[in-house]
């Protein structure tokens, strides 16, 4: 659903299952409080359950990471098994009779909940999980009664620094494991581990380990309580003052789907969002802190040599400039940091200006990033994007960098601010920006254009996912969406261009790159309320 | 008078008497409309009743005993008797009025033992407060136990509607309303908001037990020192 290329994922909840195929060695079908469910074989009662509607509390159990059954939160009686079992662990088998409302497992699962809660402070006022705890929510859910322990709560460490970016509070810990899981088999390194027994077991870092790796920060989405806290995020917000925006991160060519956590126009957190094609359910601490910049040194009026101008003026002196420049003179560089519909729009103005070639600027690759997770070391998000379009609009394309790239160029059209390693010279460069650095500082005409967490768009990821961003509040000051600045542009040097929506950009777009002509445009999203969201622990 | 054209209408049933019907546009009608008596438009048996209450408390204030009034008069110091009179009248500001306990005043944020701010910074009262008045940026405490503090606490009185959402919201018992004054009169806009600073000066100790329950956990609280904790400490109530 996120993306415009990957199938629609299965339903959470809701309708009936279908009635399953005869000798259908793949699937198999059990009965779930009286209701039928056929699922793939090896799934588990959990995740069989879920897709009936009916969410079992648990923990420890994460579908991204490997089961372990330690916090028999999720408890039920399987017929014929005189025990009960823990759904996340209990593999589904044919005509197995499963029941989660019954007295003896409803009952098994308050106990161990209220056994859970015997120990942990309940601080919610002052935690940082308060509105997206799953102890919180099920507490209220399940139990919403009195302690009926008087003996005192054990005290262990409150504010334990584990490394760079998390800080751990070891009294609200409830021992799920969860973290140590996600170092292990989402980062690949063993940094955290349980020490102590009993009650006194504590969550600490290994022996001569801190938590430091590159996916550090998805043990503070995994936590089901408050007890592992961001820095960067910790006391700044509560979640429930949040709106959540689908969008994709633009730290790498990745392309890791987020959501946008922000209030008033401005962002306070990125967090992954689940796609099994792209990042599962995870994302590197580099690409959450890219939200900073959205507030950073951005350009938010339209400047001619350096002075506010109005959009007027100033596409009318870049409009003079091109024209002055005369065929030969003018260069066009795409960017492999703006969205497909921003580009796309530029390289239709070149090819209006009679061009057959543009620049294509980006970032330097930074090869120490790649890993064979999800960093890679191309920092680009769009690289692949932009020469898609270039290829499909006949402009053959060369890196800005390159020697003599710019020889007998008098003005360069750029997108975005990045150009690295670009001898300018004499030649008078119009940016359309989103932050005033780079060659936008001597740029003759700079038009503000909108960050990627304020463009509704698409931008296309190493692996040719073309994946759908919306905007998650409207760009700063006079900034207007890359693919409408370009328009003013091209207005301004007699150029028709007729869009007013990014879709109708798209629209264009798809219909002339015939690898996408199948892609159709998703729907602008309505930020989602996190008051409103439940647990999301 | 007005009642007596709806009893009118009630009794025929069937609505306004209807004229004419528009050919064009039949839900365009012309009605009649019924006109007030002349009687009751001259509004003279009306003028006479109300002269007539207005005479009868003219005549009963004139004539009270002048033990009552010399008493009334003394500044400062309300008569809880005087309302026993039917003197309305307020003697401002020598003489001010008793608000009732559960009067919502501006607001003030208790303190700790140390005189240290109760306020954890849940953002429990900017949730739920339904006028968006209350700003709190939130920040470390230097005290490990306490974890959390407001560093901002503002509250602009000319939003707030003094529904008192804030006060039923604090698991601390940090935000009161409890002093009896009203929002100041201000001649700039901003200087109506609230500070951390203005609200702790107000505010006194409390012990209520920190994110208590039940019904009775702020009335657990010995509250230290002599004032209590509905007398505010300067002046009269309503008082600056």
């Amino acid at each position: 659903m996120s993306t415009t290329t990957t199938p629609p994922q299965p339903a959470a909840a809701g309708g009936a299952a279908p009635p399953a195929p005869p000798l259908d060695t793949n699937n198999v079908t059990l009965s779930i409080d009286g209701q039928s469910v056929t699922v793939p074989k090896g799934t588990n009662v959990l995740e069989a359950a879920r897709t009936l509607g009916n969410d079992i509390s648990a923990f420890c159990y994460h579908p991204g990471l490997p089961v372990v059954a330690q916090c028999r939160q999720c408890l039920v009686s399987v017929e014929k098994n005189p025990k009960l079992q823990p759904a996340c662990q209990q593999v589904c088998g044919e005509g197995m009779v499963v029941h989660t409302t019954d007295a003896q497992s409803t009952n098994a699962r308050r106990q161990m909940l209220e056994f859970t809660l015997v120990n942990h402070p309940i601080d919610c006022p002052i935690c940082d999980k308060a509105g997206e705890c799953t102890l919180q929510k099920l507490y209220f859910d399940d139990d919403n009664k009195d302690s009926r322990v008087d003996t005192p709560k054990v005290e262990k460490d409150k504010v334990v620094d584990l490394g760079p970016h998390i800080v751990l509070d070891q009294e609200r810990c409830i021992l799920c494991s969860r973290c140590i899981r996600t170092c292990d088999h989402v980062a690949g390194v063993h940094q955290l581990e349980f020490a102590h027994r009993g009650d006194h077991e504590v969550l600490t870092t290994a022996p001569g380990e801190q938590l430091d790796n590159a996916y550090s920060l998805n043990t503070v989405d995994v936590c089901p309580v408050g007890a592992l806290t961001a820095k960067d995020f910790r006391f700044t917000m509560r979640a429930w003052e949040l709106e959540a925006t689908p969008s994709v991160c633009n730290g790498c060519a990745t392309g890791c789907n987020v959501e946008i956590h922000h209030k008033n126009g401005r962002a306070w957190r990125l967090v992954p969002r689940h796609n099994p094609d792209v990042n599962a359910y995870w994302m590197c601490d580099e690409g959450r802190f890219t939200y900073h910049d959205l507030r950073e040194v951005r350009l938010a009026a339209a400047l001619i040599d350096g002075l506010p101008a109005g959009w007027d003026r100033a596409v009318r002196a870049a409009a003079d400039k091109i024209k002055d420049a005369g065929a030969g003179g003018v260069a066009v560089a795409l960017s492999a940091l703006a969205t497909n519909e921003d580009n796309f729009a530029l390289a239709k103005l070149a090819k209006s200006l009679g061009l057959s070639s543009v620049l294509v600027a980006a970032k330097p690759p930074v090869p120490a990033r790649a890993d064979g997770r999800l960093r890679v070391a191309d920092v680009n998000p769009n690289t692949a994007g932009v020469a898609e379009i270039a290829k499909a609009l006949g402009l053959a394309t060369k890196p800005a960098f390159e020697p003599g790239a710019l020889d007998g160029v008098r003005v360069l059209v750029v997108l975005g601010d990045v150009l690295p390693g670009v001898e300018l010279g004499k030649v008078d460069v119009i940016a359309l920006a989103s932050h005033e650095r780079g060659p936008v500082g001597a740029a003759k005409v700079a038009l503000p254009i909108a960050a990627w967490a304020e463009n509704a768009g698409t931008i296309t990821n190493d692996q040719g996912h073309v994946q759908r961003m919306h905007a998650a509040f409207p760009p700063p000051g006079q900034a207007l969406p890359g693919w409408e600045a370009v328009t003013r542009l091209a207005h301004a040097a007699g150029v028709t261009m007729s869009w007013t929506h990014a879709r109708e950009v798209f629209k264009d777009m798809t219909a002339a790159v015939p690898t996408w002509s199948s892609l159709t445009w998703v729907r602008e999203a309505r930020p989602l309320a996190l008051r409103f969201a439940g647990s999301r622990g | 008078m007005g009642s007596s054209h709806h009893d009118t209408h009630e009794d025929q049933g069937a609505g306004p008497v209807i004229i004419s019907v528009s050919d064009r546009h039949p839900r365009s009608k012309t009605i009649q409309v019924v006109r007030p008596e002349s009687a009751d438009t001259t509004f003279l048996a009306a003028t006479a009743k109300g002269l007539g209450i207005t005479l009868k408390h003219f005549a009963k204030n004139l004539f009270l005993p002048l033990k009552k009034l010399s008493g009334r008069a003394k500044a400062g110091a309300p008569d809880p008797e005087r309302f026993k009179n039917d003197i309305e009248t307020v003697q401002y500001p020598e003489e001010r009025v008793i608000y009732p306990e559960r009067f919502r005043g501006l607001h003030r944020l208790t303190k700790r033992e140390d005189d240290s701010v109760r306020c954890v910074a849940c953002m429990c009262c900017p949730t739920v407060c339904p006028a968006n008045c209350i700003t709190i940026v939130p920040e470390e405490s230097t005290d490990s136990s306490i974890e959390k503090r407001p560093a901002i606490f503002e509250i602009d009185e000319l939003r707030c509607i003094a529904c008192g959402l804030c006060v039923e919201a604090c698991p601390c018992d940090a935000i009161r309303m409890d002093t009896g004054m009203h929002a100041h009169p201000v001649e700039d806009r901003a200087d109506a908001i609230e500070t951390l600073e203005s609200m702790l000066a107000r505010g006194i100790r409390s012990v209520a037990q920190q994110g208590g329950q039940g019904a009775n956990w702020r009335e657990t609280a010995v509250l230290p020192g002599p004032e209590k904790h509905t007398t505010p400490k300067n002046g009269p109530p309503g008082s600056r």
